[in-house]
């Protein structure tokens, strides 16, 4: 075998790190039985676990997604695919805060699809994603919901851990988003910081200094409902700017804040208040959002 | 002569000119399509500039520019220019596969209600006035293509350019109308005037030559934005108190 040219091997991974990166995978369907939703068809692979604590009084089948790792790094990468079949009620959300360290190069992944069948509501609520400074994370999260099937998510992005007083003053972050109702793409987001990152948060027109971010969407019946509950609450959150619109089946969130904690409490409210008046669940969240 | 070091870096033109080739009739399209004149009510939108200057976000020229600049760049400018140039080849190419899926998404890639009546509206308009002054094949295909479903904008513009103009100048004066707009709309919102305005514009005129640039080069992929301030304040401008503007 022919000796490899130095200059090969400086823009190839190394094997010790490719062996070192984590591929995790958690899939989990949910089915109501006589009124009582269980979980079912439960895969998982590391770093990827779920934990399924006993529900709270009235709270829906709550499933908590564990990353094992403790955090992605570059190239790691995590698929969740959950689904909730007709007449389904489960929350889906996070132990903790995920961190996603500083790249070298590769690009940290996280994939989401969700399908969500008629007469189910599901709640996907991951606690929000660190990205720390020099991250390059690319995030898709696939949509598929049936007509008359609800679905409530939040995605919230810190840039940069910022107790420590760090930025996300450069790496890469892309956030996709495509939710399809009976097959048609009906709404799509994509969020793109591209280097330099420094002018996108400086524009008042991009991040205008923004710490953190969150989107939260409501699909299916009752947008104008929860985009008036997210309106009216938004008034003793002075320190978020917060904002909500319809658009036809699909009511689309954004929180902005240069107070990462001031806006998850809003977040969190915000939240409560939507699965309340549409699902008639408790406005408080299951107690790990609270510590 | 072969030993003759190169010393300067070649200038490369930022946009290339439609009628250096004597092409004067796409030349007039353009100014035809693109023009305040032309009635697709690109004036009743401020694409959430309402209310990011009633937010006093917006106090000055430097300030609009900067506002116009950043939509052009990484707002729905790029999108928008994105979807065209793919759009463009998909028409020109005669893939109404790909040009509906183009269109698919240009519609669902709107973050507020007021941003995507603007889109569909003007796009609805801009090809129901081009298919009856500027009668051509692919805009009757179009619009049989999406019949009961949007026509976003970007999408109605380039099914009219494509064959007819070619692709870089087609969206550079896309990318300028839009700036053009924004620019109006900031001058009676700052407000500012006549004259600064122009100057705005003037001063956009290398985020343009830029952004069309990039738009070229871009796989369909590269769809989206870094603009969540823009989508916040079109959000804001749907309880504004006192409105001039659509979005």
């Amino acid at each position: 075998m022919p000796p490899v040219p130095p200059d090969v091997t400086w823009s190839q991974p190394s094997p010790p790190a490719c062996l070192q990166r984590s591929d995790g995978a958690g899939r989990l369907r949910f089915v109501a039985d006589h009124g009582r939703t269980q979980a079912t068809g439960l895969y998982q692979s590391d770093p990827v676990r779920f934990l399924f604590p006993l529900p709270e009084r009235g709270e829906p089948l709550p499933a908590i997604l564990v990353t094992t790792s403790g955090g992605l790094a570059g190239g790691d990468r995590v698929r969740i695919s959950l689904a909730a079949e007709p007449g389904a009620v489960a929350t889906v959300s996070t132990q903790a805060a995920e961190k996603v360290y500083r790249s070298t190069g590769p690009v940290t992944r996280f994939d989401t699809t969700i399908a969500v069948a008629a007469g189910a509501w599901l709640e996907w609520l991951p606690q929000e994603t660190i990205l720390f400074d020099g991250a390059r994370f690319a995030r898709t999260t696939e949509v598929d919901l049936a007509a008359g099937g609800r679905l409530l998510a939040i995605e919230m992005l810190v840039f940069g851990r910022r107790a420590r007083g760090e930025a996300f003053s450069y790496g890469a972050l892309r956030d996709d988003w495509r939710l399809r109702i009976d097959g048609r793409l009906t709404w799509a987001d994509a969020l793109r910081l591209d280097e330099p990152l420094a002018p996108l948060f400086a524009a008042r027109a991009g991040l205008d200094g923004a710490a953190a971010m969150a989107t939260l969407i409501l699909a299916g019946e009752g947008g104008a409902i929860a985009r008036d509950a997210i309106r009216d609450a938004a008034e003793a959150h002075p320190a978020v700017r917060i904002g909500a619109s319809v658009l036809g089946p699909v009511m689309v969130a954004r929180f902005l804040g240069r107070d990462a904690r001031a806006l998850r409490d809003a977040v969190v409210q915000a939240v409560g208040l939507v699965r309340n008046r549409l699902a008639g669940l408790s406005e408080r969240l299951p107690d790990l959002w609270y510590g | 002569m072969a030993t003759t070091m190169i010393t300067t870096i070649p200038i490369r033109t930022p946009m290339p000119h439609p009628i250096a080739d004597g092409d004067a009739a796409a030349l007039y399209r353009l100014i035809a399509w693109t023009s305040p004149a032309y009635p697709t009510g690109a004036f009743s939108y401020s694409h959430g500039l309402e209310w990011a200057a009633e937010d006093g976000l917006v106090p000055d020229r430097a300030a609009l520019e900067a506002w116009v600049g950043h939509i052009l760049e990484q707002g729905a400018g790029w999108s928008d220019a994105v979807l065209f140039a793919h759009a463009y080849r998909a028409t020109a190419a005669g893939d109404w596969t790909a040009l509906d899926a183009v269109a698919d998404l240009a519609t669902a890639l709107r973050a507020t209600a007021e941003l995507a009546l603007e889109s569909t509206q003007q796009g609805a308009a801009f090809l129901s006035i081009t298919r009856a002054a500027w009668p051509a094949p692919a805009l009757d295909r179009l619009a049989q293509l999406r019949a009961g479903r949007p026509v976003p904008l970007p999408v109605a513009q380039a099914a009219a350019a494509a064959g007819a103009v070619p692709l870089p100048a087609a969206l550079a004066a896309m990318l300028g109308a839009l700036a053009a707009t924004l620019v109006s709309a900031g001058v009676r919102l700052v407000p500012l005037g006549q004259t600064d305005g122009q100057r705005a514009i003037a001063h956009l005129m290398p985020v343009v030559a830029r952004t069309t640039e990039r738009a070229l080069a871009a796989p369909l992929d590269d769809v989206g934005t870094a603009a969540p301030m823009v989508d916040w304040a079109s959000m804001r401008h749907e309880t504004q108190y006192t409105r001039l503007f659509r979005s």
